[in-house]
C-alpha cells in the first residue's frame, strides 16, 4: 500500500473518531476505534525503591539486563519472587520470551514508523534520510518503551556486532531489512541462523563489497573485504587461528552473491541472487577443510546448487568453531560484566554456546549464571545511548525521539546507524570518557524540559510516585544514598538533575 | 602565569584542523588564475584576470591572485600560505551533491574523512570540544567522528542559567571519584570554567586583527577564541555557500571571495604565532569551466584550488602538476583537469597532526601520493 494511502486512511479514521465524540453527551470512544492500542497505565505508586547501602541483585538485574528501571520497575520486578533470588530468576524467564510480554505502550509509539515494515523493494520508494530517521527514532523509542528490555539490549548488541553505517551505496535503503529480518528477527534466536541471515543481507552485501565479489574470468580478483570482517568480527575474532590464506578462500567460496542494484535495474531492487557464472569454481581450503572443485562438465543447475551450498559450508565450519564461541562469549561478557571480564566466565559462556548449537537465550542464562556477573556490580560505564535512555525510563519522560534527543547522541558521538567502520561502537569506557559536558548538559535539560515540545518529564508527578524523597534518590541511584548525595542533592538547586548527572547514574 | 592543566592529555602539543568548504564549485581559475597562460586569456577575453590588474598580487611568477583575495598576500609571502592547483577529486559527474558527498566521505564509503580522522587518528579519548562544526548542520565529512558538536553560540557549552550551584555540587560528588570516570569529570569541570570565563570577557582580536560582521568572519571569530581557550579544538568545520554561479559570475562569486579573504586574513592575523599549531585547509567540490559562456560566468568544471595556510606548511608556492590549457589537455566538455587528488593534500597534514592516525582508514581503496605539503 503506498504510503499516502495508508496516511489517508488514517486520518480518516481520525476523523470519524472526531465525528463520534462530537455526536455524543458522554466521550466515551469505542476500543475499535481507536487508532492505537490502550495504553498499559503503571501501577500505583508510591513504589517501593532499593532499601540497601550497595546494589541489590533486583537493582542489578534492572541497569544490566534492561536499559535502566522505570520508577516501578523494582518494585514489580521485586515482587516476581520471595527472595531476591526467585525474583531475579523468575525475571529473566519472563526477558527471555519477549514474545510472551504484551507491549502496547511500544507499538504506540512506533506505530507512525509503517515504513519500516515495507518489503524489500518498496523501501526504494522512501527519501534515506526518511528511512534513517526512522530507523534511529524507533531504536530509541523502542529501548525507551519497550516491556521487551533484555531483547532490545540485545538488539543493540548485535547490532554493533554486524555493524552497517547505511551511509553506504544502497545500504541507505536495505538497512532498514537488514535491523528487521537480521538483527531484529535472531537477536534471541540462533547464532548461526542470524549469521547466515547476515550474509545474505542486501545491506551487508553492499556494505562490505560482497556484491561484487566475483569471478566471471580469469582477470576478475575476489574482494576480500566481507570474508575478512566474517572472519575477525563476525565469528573467529581476529586471533581465531585463521591465515590471510583462509580470508581468500571464504572470498572465493563466497563469489557470485550479489544485489539487484539501483540505477543498473528495475526488476526486484535490493533482492539478493546468485549468479553461477559469476562464482569461482576451483577447489578451495578452509580452515584445513576442502571444498572439492565443481566439475567443468557440470550442468548450470547443478553448478549453481553446489556454489550455493558453498556459503553454508563456509558458514558450517565457522559459526560454532571453538574461536568463534570464545569471541562471542568475551564479548558477551563485556557488554553484561566488566570490559575486562574474568576468564572462566569467557570459558563458561563460551562452552554453553558451542552445547547448544548458538543458542543466545541459553547461552545468556550461562552468563547470568556466573559468579562474575552476579557479583560485579555498579561498575560499567553506561555508553551514551544507554545514558539517554535511561534517564528517560528513569524519569517516566514522554519523547518522540526526535530532533533534540538526536543531537544529543550525535554529540556523545553514538547515534544508532552512524558508527562508520564494521566493528560497531565500542564497549569498554575509555572512547566514551572524552567529556562528560554532554550528559551533565543533557540531565539540565530534560529536567528543565527544554528537550523540544515533545519530550517532557513531569518532575512533580514523578515526586509523588515515591513516598519520600530519599525514596525518589534510591529510584534514581539503584541503591539507597549516601550521605554526600544527600548533602550534594540539597546544596546543588536542582536534585534531579544532579541525580542524573552524578557518578552513579553514569554506571550500570 | 600558571599553565592551565591540559584538556586532552597533550596540551599545548594539540593541533587544531580547520577545514573550510567553498559550496557550490568555486571557481579556482578566477581565485588564483594561469595569468601566464595564453590558453587562460584566449577562453576568458572578458572576464579573466590579468598580471597587470591593480591588486592582482604575483605569486611566483606565473600565477596571479584575484585582487579581492588581496589580503591572502601577506601570508602567501610570509610563507604560511600555499595554493595547491588543478586539485580535486575523481567525481566526474559535475553534480554538485554527487561531487561534494564524495569529497566529504572521501569514496564511497561509510562515514566523513573527518569523522573517520578523528575516530582513527591514535587517540583513545576526545577532548570536552574536539569536533565543531560551525554551522546550521552537521556535514558529511563530519559522520561518524567520536563527539561532534554543531555550534551555536557559547551558551551550548554551560550547565545553563543556575549552573553554578549544581556544578559545584558534581564537583564535590566527583571528587571523590577516583578512576577514568573522575578524571573526565575534572576535565570537564576545567572546561566548563574556561568557557564561563570566555563568555564573561568580551573577546578583542589581537595585533590589530578585525572581523567583519558576515558569518564566515564570525565563526573564524569564535574558532580563533576557543583555540585561544585551549578547550580541546581538534577539528573545525565551516563553510561558505553560494559559489553556484553560472551568469555574471562576479555579481554571485566576488562577495563570497570577500568573505573568504577578510575571514581568513583576520584570524592569520589574530592567531599570529599560534598558527603554527592550526591548519586551515580551503576546498570546493569542483572547479569551472576553463572557457566562460555567453553570460559572463562558468559552468561546473573539474579541477579547482586548496589553499593551506598555518601548521607548519611550506608556503608561498602554488603547488601544481600544471597540465596546461591546450584543447588535448582540457577535460570533458573543456575542463582544468584534475591532476593532485585532494587526498594526497589532505593525508599529510593528517599525519602531521597526529602522527598515529591510521591513513588507511580515512582513505579506505585510494592509494596515496602524498605531496609535499611541508616541503
Amino acid at each position: 500500500m503506498n504510503p499516502t494511502r495508508r496516511h489517508f486512511l488514517q486520518t480518516s479514521a481520525a476523523a470519524s473518531l472526531a465525528a463520534v465524540a462530537v455526536g455524543c453527551d458522554k466521550l466515551e470512544i469505542p476500543q475499535g476505534l481507536l487508532v492505537g492500542r490502550r495504553p498499559a497505565a503503571p501501577p500505583d505508586g508510591p513504589y517501593s525503591t532499593p532499601a540497601g547501602k550497595d546494589i541489590d541483585l533486583v537493582s542489578h538485574a534492572l541497569n544490566r539486563l534492561t536499559f535502566g528501571p522505570r520508577p516501578w520497575d523494582y518494585q514489580r520486578t521485586r515482587k516476581l519472587g520471595a527472595t531476591e533470588d526467585a525474583a531475579f530468576a523468575a525475571f529473566l524467564d519472563q526477558q527471555l520470551a519477549p514474545e510472551r510480554l504484551d507491549d502496547p505502550n511500544c507499538e504506540n509509539a512506533t506505530r507512525r514508523f509503517e515504513l519500516l515494515n515495507e518489503p524489500l523493494g518498496e523501501l526504494f520508494e522512501y527519501q534515506e534520510k526518511h528511512l534513517l530517521d526512522a530507523l534511529v527514532r524507533s531504536t530509541v523509542l523502542r529501548a525507551v518503551f519497550t516491556e521487551r528490555q533484555l531483547y532490545e539490549v540485545m538488539v543493540n548488541f548485535w547490532s554493533d556486532h554486524f555493524n552497517i553505517d547505511p551511509s553506504k551505496g544502497d545500504a541507505k535503503w536495505l538497512k532498514v531489512a537488514d535491523d528487521r529480518d537480521v538483527i531484529r528477527a535472531h537477536a534471541l534466536g540462533k547464532f548461526p541462523a542470524m549469521l547466515r541471515a547476515s550474509a545474505l543481507s542486501p545491506a551487508m552485501l553492499w556494505y562490505l563489497d560482497g556484491r561484487v565479489n566475483k569471478k566471471a574470468n580469469d582477470a576478475d580478483k575476489p574482494n576480500e573485504n566481507y570474508a575478512r570482517e566474517l572472519l575477525e568480527l563476525h565469528t573467529l575474532g581476529v586471533h581465531g587461528g585463521y591465515s590471510q590464506q583462509d580470508v581468500m578462500e571464504v572470498a572465493r567460496c563466497l563469489t557470485g552473491w550479489c544485489v539487484q542494484e539501483v540505477g543498473r535495474s528495475k526488476l526486484n531492487l535490493g533482492s539478493v541472487e546468485f549468479k553461477p557464472f559469476q562464482h569461482d569454481r576451483g577447489e578451495k581450503v578452509v580452515l584445513g577443510h576442502v571444498i572439492p572443485r565443481i566439475p567443468k562438465q557440470a550442468k548450470p543447475e547443478e553448478i549453481e546448487k553446489l556454489g550455493r551450498a558453498e556459503l553454508d559450508t563456509v558458514l558450517g565450519i565457522i559459526g560454532l568453531h571453538p574461536s568463534t564461541a570464545k569471541f562471542i562469549a568475551t564479548k558477551l561478557c563485556q557488554r553484561f560484566i566488566a570490559d575486562a571480564p574474568p576468564a572462566a566466565a569467557v570459558s563458561a559462556v563460551a562452552e554453553q554456546f558451542i552445547a547448544s548449537g548458538g543458542d543466545i537465550p541459553a547461552t545468556l542464562r550461562a552468563l547470568f549464571a556466573t559468579d562474575a556477573f552476579l557479583t560485579t556490580r555498579g561498575n560499567k560505564l553506561k555508553r551514551p545511548f544507554h545514558y539517554i535512555v535511561s534517564a528517560l525510563r528513569a524519569t517516566h519522560a514522554t519523547t518522540d525521539a526526535g530532533h533534540a534527543i538526536q543531537d544529543y547522541l550525535l554529540r556523545m558521538g553514538h547515534a544508532p546507524f552512524h558508527y562508520p567502520t564494521p566493528d560497531g561502537y565500542p564497549e569498554e569506557a575509555a572512547p566514551w570518557l572524552g567529556t562528560l559536558l554532554w550528559r551533565w548538559n543533557f540531565a539540565v535539560a530534560l529536567t528543565k524540559n527544554e528537550l523540544g515540545n515533545a519530550t517532557k518529564l513531569d518532575a512533580d508527578k514523578l515526586r509523588a510516585s515515591f513516598a519520600t524523597e530519599e525514596n525518589q534518590m534510591a529510584h534514581l541511584l539503584g541503591r539507597a544514598p549516601n550521605e554526600d548525595e544527600v548533602t550534594a542533592c540539597k546544596d546543588s538547586g536542582a536534585p534531579l538533575a544532579l541525580l542524573l548527572a552524578s557518578p552513579s547514574f553514569q554506571k550500570c | 602565569m600558571s599553565t592551565p592543566t591540559s584538556l586532552t592529555g597533550n596540551g599545548d602539543n594539540l593541533k587544531t584542523l580547520v577545514v573550510v568548504f567553498l559550496r557550490g564549485g568555486a571557481d579556482g581559475l578566477n581565485m588564483v588564475a594561469p595569468a601566464h597562460d595564453d590558453g587562460y586569456h584566449r577562453a576568458r577575453p572578458r572576464i579573466a584576470i590579468k598580471a597587470a590588474d591593480t591588486g592582482a598580487a604575483k605569486l611566483d611568477g606565473s600565477f596571479v591572485l584575484n585582487p579581492i583575495l588581496k589580503d591572502l598576500a601577506a601570508p602567501y609571502h610570509e610563507g604560511a600560505l600555499a595554493v595547491v592547483h588543478a586539485v580535486g577529486s575523481e567525481d566526474a559527474t559535475r553534480s554538485h551533491f554527487e561531487a561534494q558527498d564524495l569529497m566529504e566521505r572521501a569514496g564511497d564509503v561509510a562515514g566523513g574523512w573527518l569523522g573517520r580522522y578523528l575516530r582513527f587518528r591514535g587517540a583513545t579519548t576526545t577532548g570536552a570540544l574536539s569536533a565543531i562544526a560551525v554551522s546550521r548542520a552537521l556535514p558529511e565529512s563530519l559522520r561518524g567522528a567520536p563527539s561532534a558538536t554543531v555550534m551555536r553560540s557559547l551558551e551550548d557549552f554551560t550547565l545553563g542559567k543556575g549552573g553554578g550551584l549544581l556544578q559545584a555540587s558534581l564537583e564535590k560528588l566527583y571528587a571523590k571519584e577516583h578512576d577514568a570516570l573522575g578524571a573526565s569529570a575534572r576535565d570537564t569541570l576545567a572546561a566548563l570554567n574556561r568557557i564561563e570565563n570566555l563568555r564573561k570577557t568580551t573577546y578583542a582580536p589581537a595585533h590589530g586583527a578585525t572581523y567583519e560582521r558576515d558569518d564566515f568572519a564570525q565563526g573564524m571569530q569564535q574558532v580563533a577564541r576557543l583555540i585561544k581557550a585551549r578547550v580541546g579544538l581538534e577539528a573545525v568545520s565551516l563553510d561558505i555557500g553560494g559559489w553556484d554561479s553560472h551568469i555574471t559570475q562576479s555579481a554571485i562569486m566576488d562577495p563570497e571571495m570577500r568573505r573568504l579573504n577578510g575571514g581568513l586574513s583576520a584570524f592569520y592575523r589574530d592567531m599570529g604565532k599560534m598558527m603554527a599549531h592550526v591548519t586551515v585547509v580551503v576546498m570546493t567540490e569542483f572547479g569551472r569551466r576553463l572557457g566562460e559562456n555567453s553570460a559572463f560566468g562558468t559552468d561546473h568544471g573539474r579541477g579547482s584550488v586548496m589553499f593551506l595556510m598555518g601548521g607548519g606548511v611550506k608556503g608561498g608556492r602554488v603547488m601544481t602538476k600544471w597540465p596546461g590549457l591546450t584543447k588535448d589537455v582540457l577535460e570533458g566538455p573543456g575542463d582544468l583537469p584534475v591532476t593532485i587528488n585532494y587526498r594526497d593534500v589532505l593525508a599529510p597534514i593528517l599525519q602531521r597532526h597526529s602522527p598515529k592516525v591510521d591513513l588507511a582508514k580515512v582513505f579506505p581503496a585510494f592509494e596515496l601520493k602524498p605531496q609535499a605539503v611541508y616541503g
